[in-house]
């Protein structure tokens, strides 16, 4: 192909590729980030990928290539589990429904709050509970501290890929990468001198 | 990195015609509290589709918008440039997935947006159709058309889509450093030798009419886009938006001592507005509907990555992994 771009003019491109076939779609899943220290996990949005291993590695280029967050984990989409959105003063965890006990053994819950519309879950703690939905109810008598809360998500703690503490190095690595900064790129005394010189 | 000036459909005029009146009054008495609209909310299909027609045309834009830059990753001047260039296109690409997620909460699932962008049927900035002959084109990109970028989104950062409101977020965050690496570029070509000046120059007289086309077609002869403005999908008209860029901007590029290829371009101070030559607006349209110098190859060029990185994806596939909506 005729370009002027060397890279472009070495590839080897057949006259004509045909349109692709209709792919399969890889998975979705939710991302979340601890920005701090002592921060609480914040859902910050989506990739797809495969598997939960190349999400979470996807995760990390996406959302972490600047000084965002100290740690990540993903979970698969279809394994978040989400109470309805409720508007107003309405507080979420007053129209939740009824659950009956199940009987299968307890695990650990990861509960999330959306306390303002148009932000984003944020993470509250931890219950056991024999599943989803009675988890939202244990939150609801452990974390319903008054404020209104509008959207509550709750995810199964064996099912998020956590950063593994041999991990964190990910993050430390990024005071090295000063060239991502605007800070990185101050042109005002170059400026000013070409300015005296041109006067 | 953004293309404005987005080419809306045109909205037919009973196309409210079917949505439940109380609804619809409720969802714009929601945008005008300034609350956002989220995914699971009540929407016109107008909106929706409108949205995500904006949103696909933006992540689109992203993606092509890398390849003009990325063209110099291999031929940067020096190790630093190098670096910086490379950040930079990752980050372009990296808005667009942002991008995609967000079009995605709308109900397009991700393999479609890519194949209407293959195939020709979306649309994305006009821009990325014209040549990076030379470092300064790059550098032009890297400072205003980045620039350019920045003024829009940071007039829909203020929209009423929630997930796309938090994708701007995050992006316009990281355009900082882009239109700050890109003045950087120019004022070490202006402050160069002759040569560097020089191609600097030729390569604003290139890219000024591409750039003022950048914004869309002036407000007289644009799509009627009322409805738009009231749902807080476009946020400024494009003459506002242009007219911002240039405030913005001639005064920085003059102050480094280069011309503008627009003799009738003057700041009025009565108005307050910039006057300038009427862009041709019939090249604009001819471009941007294929007929443009690098359409075929932007196209092209995504088409074979696509081909080519096919059996890799094919190797990760795994049955019980399946595709589902992104949440918010």
């Amino acid at each position: 192909m005729k370009s002027l771009d060397p890279r472009v003019e070495r590839l080897p491109i057949p006259a004509a590729v045909g349109a692709p076939s209709p792919l399969d779609q890889f998975g979705t899943f939710e991302v979340f980030v601890q920005p701090k220290e002592g921060k609480p996990f914040q859902h910050e949005g989506a990739v797809h990928a495969p598997n939960l291993e190349m999400a979470f590695v996807l995760a990390k280029e996406t959302f972490t290539r600047r000084f965002t967050c100290v740690s990540l984990y993903v979970v698969e989409t279809d394994n978040v589990f989400v109470s309805a959105v409720t508007e107003g003063n309405q507080n979420v965890y007053d129209v939740l429904p009824d659950a009956k006990n199940g009987n299968g053994k307890e695990e650990s819950f990861e509960i999330y709050h959306l306390l303002k519309r148009g932000k984003q879950p944020v993470h509250v703690g931890t219950v056991q509970a024999t599943d989803a939905a009675r988890a939202m109810l244990r939150a609801r008598e452990r974390f319903n501290s008054g404020a209104v809360v509008f959207n509550v998500w709750a995810v199964r703690t064996s099912d998020i890929r956590f950063t593994s503490p041999d991990e964190n190095d990910f993050w430390q690595t990024l005071p090295e990468k000063k060239f991502r900064d605007a800070g990185d790129y101050k042109g005002g005394d170059k400026l000013k001198e070409f300015l005296e010189r041109s006067k | 990195m953004y293309g404005g000036g987005n080419t809306f459909e045109g909205i037919a005029s009973d196309s409210l015609a079917t949505e439940d009146p109380e609804k619809l009054a409720a969802f714009e008495a929601r945008i005008a509290r300034g609350e956002k609209i989220e995914p699971a909310d009540w929407m016109p299909q107008l909106y929706r589709k409108q949205l995500i027609r904006m949103i696909e045309q933006h992540a689109h834009s992203e993606i092509i918008g890398a390849l003009p830059e990325g063209t110099w990753i291999t031929r940067a001047p020096g190790f630093k440039r190098k670096l910086a260039l490379m950040a930079k296109v990752q980050d372009e690409v990296g808005h667009a997935q942002l991008l995609y997620s967000a079009a995605e909460t709308l109900g397009k699932t991700r393999e479609q947006m890519i194949q209407d962008l293959i195939s020709g049927k979306s649309k994305y900035s006009n821009i990325f159709n014209y040549p990076a002959f030379t470092w300064a084109d790059a550098c032009f990109i890297s400072w205003l058309v980045d620039a350019g970028a920045i003024v829009n989104q940071l007039a829909n950062v203020k929209g009423s889509y929630g997930p796309y409101c938090r994708a701007l977020d995050r992006i316009c965050a990281e355009e900082s450093f882009h239109l700050k690496y890109g003045h950087h570029c120019v004022i070490y070509l202006a402050a160069g030798t002759p040569k560097q000046r020089e191609m600097f120059q030729e390569a604003i007289n290139r890219w000024w009419a591409p750039m003022m086309h950048f914004f869309g077609p002036a407000d007289k002869i644009s799509a009627h886009t009322q409805v738009l403005m009231n749902w807080k999908v476009k946020m400024a008209t494009n003459d506002d938006t242009r007219n911002q860029f240039l405030d913005m901007y001639v005064p920085k590029i003059w102050e480094l001592g280069f011309t503008i290829p627009d003799p009738a371009l003057r700041k009025n101070t009565e108005t307050g507005r910039w006057e300038y030559t009427e862009p041709d607006w019939e090249e604009f349209k001819r471009v941007i509907n294929g007929d443009g110098p690098c359409n075929k190859e932007r196209l092209e060029v995504r088409r074979v990555a696509e081909t080519r990185g096919r059996w890799v994806r094919e190797a990760l596939r795994s049955a019980t992994m399946k595709y589902v909506e992104p949440l918010v």
